[in-house]
């Protein structure tokens, strides 16, 4: 079989928050055009390895290369052009609050581009009609539902073609229908514009559904990786526990405490 | 002892981090190349939010003051037989030191916390962080605006401030209790000076304008994005900058008598 692309490489990644250690030596290498999903139980940190892809953080040792550039390594001018081969996803949706949808679809080509008013108009009308949502262009984001916020959001983040899309837990809180449509759309786009995305969520039978490769991230460290079909057959006790949803194993139901009688002074 | 002493220690490291980290956000605020045709309508339109939703707050409060400022003068220039110089008592009080200071304090509280809140509510729902990843840098988008907004609008509501105030003394001194307009205009005109009162007191609303601005700014995008933190960021913003006009209207009034 032939090498894959490597479009993502993470070397010895390690961050810290104060003196908590959030991810020790982490490796992770994602080849270009597929769906990579992240999964992890809350508190993970898998929005964290979001941040450090995007350099929205700064990891405290190791590297992260996307195309060959180095995201930590470049000035703020030099960062800003390489995020805009980038899209993301916000779990809120993240879309201004003050800016109608249109408005909000539009802002990076407004901010970016030089096009004219006809064709951002037409460029943002196409976006919205991917999604869904061109009837809804002139509501204001408070109008708007969880999975439609998602949606805009998610033409906005696609407005500039980029080659990278993260999606931090599109999943959480929706409907199942909102869900279904949120899932179908991020495949079809992935493989119509021949993008590469990454999806950060403990949505496993969502995510499982449309990734081509699952990690999984636990105690700061990558605990598993391989296809949806390979994790899910996958006897190691902590994969086990979190893809099949098992409420105590290895990762214990309770918090770390005295005993029980200990508390109640029985 | 050791204790106490440590905590002040890392208090003071604290204070002067956050001092640091305030003047580099001030700096990249500022120190930017100038887009005037992109900043202008963004500019517009806080200008309207910052500076002409503060005017009614404003207007209200000096017609007030300077009615209780009139009604005041008037009974204790009474006991001296001098009620003809009320103009120029109101005029003095409050072009160098009410108007400027009033004006600096209905800002902070009025603008001030609002700027903090709005853009400590966008950092809580990630759209500066949705900003940053679609490449267009908060600072110039959303700070600079309202930064300058705040910076031009003050002085303009300060003197606003001065001339309704001024209004409000003469309805009190001229309408209700009878002296003479023109006595009221001649000596208010003669007292007052236009560099030594008016400028003065413009130029302390510049000063104030420039630091309010900053602190609210600065506290807003530093915020800690949970309700709490904005509610404290908010908190913030209004003592420090109430503080910081009243501590610097002392330094400037000393600066100012003291022979410029």
């Amino acid at each position: 079989m032939a090498q894959e692309e490597s479009f993502i490489e993470i070397s010895h990644l390690k961050f810290c928050r104060e003196e908590r250690v959030i991810f020790d030596d982490i490796n992770l290498t994602i080849p270009k055009g597929k769906v990579i999903a992240i999964m992890g139980p809350s508190g993970s940190g898998k929005t964290t390895l979001l941040q450090l892809l995007s350099a929205q953080l700064r990891p405290t040792a190791g590297s992260v290369l996307i195309d060959g550039i180095s995201m930590h390594d470049l000035s703020r001018k030099e960062l800003y052009r390489a995020r805009r081969n980038m899209g993301m996803l916000f779990q809120n949706g993240a879309l201004f609050t003050s800016l109608s949808v249109f408005e909000n679809v539009a802002f990076a080509l407004r901010e970016h581009t030089k096009l004219s008013e006809e064709m951002i108009r037409d460029t943002v009308l196409m976006q919205l009609e991917a999604v869904g949502l061109r009837g809804a262009r002139n509501l204001m984001p408070s109008q708007l539902s969880g999975g439609m916020a998602r949606r805009v959001a998610l033409a906005r983040a696609l407005v500039l073609n980029p080659q990278l899309m993260l999606y931090d837990e599109p999943f959480t809180g929706q409907d199942p229908i909102t869900m279904g449509v949120l899932v179908h759309l991020i495949k079809r786009l992935n493989d119509i514009l021949g993008l590469t995305s990454i999806i950060v969520s403990h949505d496993v039978i969502e995510t499982a559904a449309i990734a081509d490769v699952v990690y999984i991230v636990a105690n700061g460290r990558i605990a598993g990786r391989g296809t949806p079909e390979q994790m899910f057959a996958s006897e190691s006790p902590w994969i086990k526990q979190f893809v099949h949803g098992l409420p105590d194993g290895i990762i214990p139901f309770h918090y770390p405490a005295a005993t029980y009688q200990e508390d109640l002074e029985l | 002892m050791i204790k106490y002493i440590a905590q002040l220690g890392a208090g003071g490291i604290s204070f002067c981090q956050r001092l640091g980290v305030s003047g580099i956000f001030l700096f990249r605020v500022i120190c930017r190349r100038p887009r005037v045709l992109r900043l202008t309508p963004l500019l517009c339109e806080q200008i309207y939010v910052v500076g002409v939703l503060s005017l009614l707050i404003v207007v209200i409060s000096a017609l007030f003051i300077g009615m209780v400022l009139g009604l005041q003068g008037y009974n204790v220039l009474e006991k001296f037989g001098s009620t003809q110089e009320l103009g120029q008592l109101v005029a003095l009080s409050v072009t160098r030191e009410l108007g400027p200071v009033i004006t600096a304090l209905l800002f902070a509280g009025r603008a001030g916390s609002a700027l903090t809140a709005e853009i400590g509510l966008m950092q809580t729902t990630e759209q500066i962080a949705s900003m940053e990843m679609m490449a267009v840098d908060p600072l110039w988008r959303i700070i600079a605006p309202r930064f300058w907004a705040g910076f031009i609008s003050l002085p303009v509501l300060t003197v606003i401030f001065m001339l309704v105030s001024v209004w409000g003394s003469y309805l009190i001194g001229v309408d209700w209790l009878g002296i003479d307009p023109g006595q009221f205009l001649s000596n208010m005109q003669a007292a007052v000076d236009f560099r030594i009162d008016i400028l003065n007191g413009v130029i302390k609303s510049i000063v104030f304008g420039f630091v309010i601005i900053w602190i609210a700014v600065y506290h807003g995008y530093y915020t800690v994005p949970t309700a709490e933190g904005i509610g404290r960021a908010t908190t913030k913003t209004v003592v420090y900058a109430s503080l910081a006009v009243l501590g610097l209207d002392f330094i400037l009034t000393a600066v100012m008598l003291g022979g410029w």
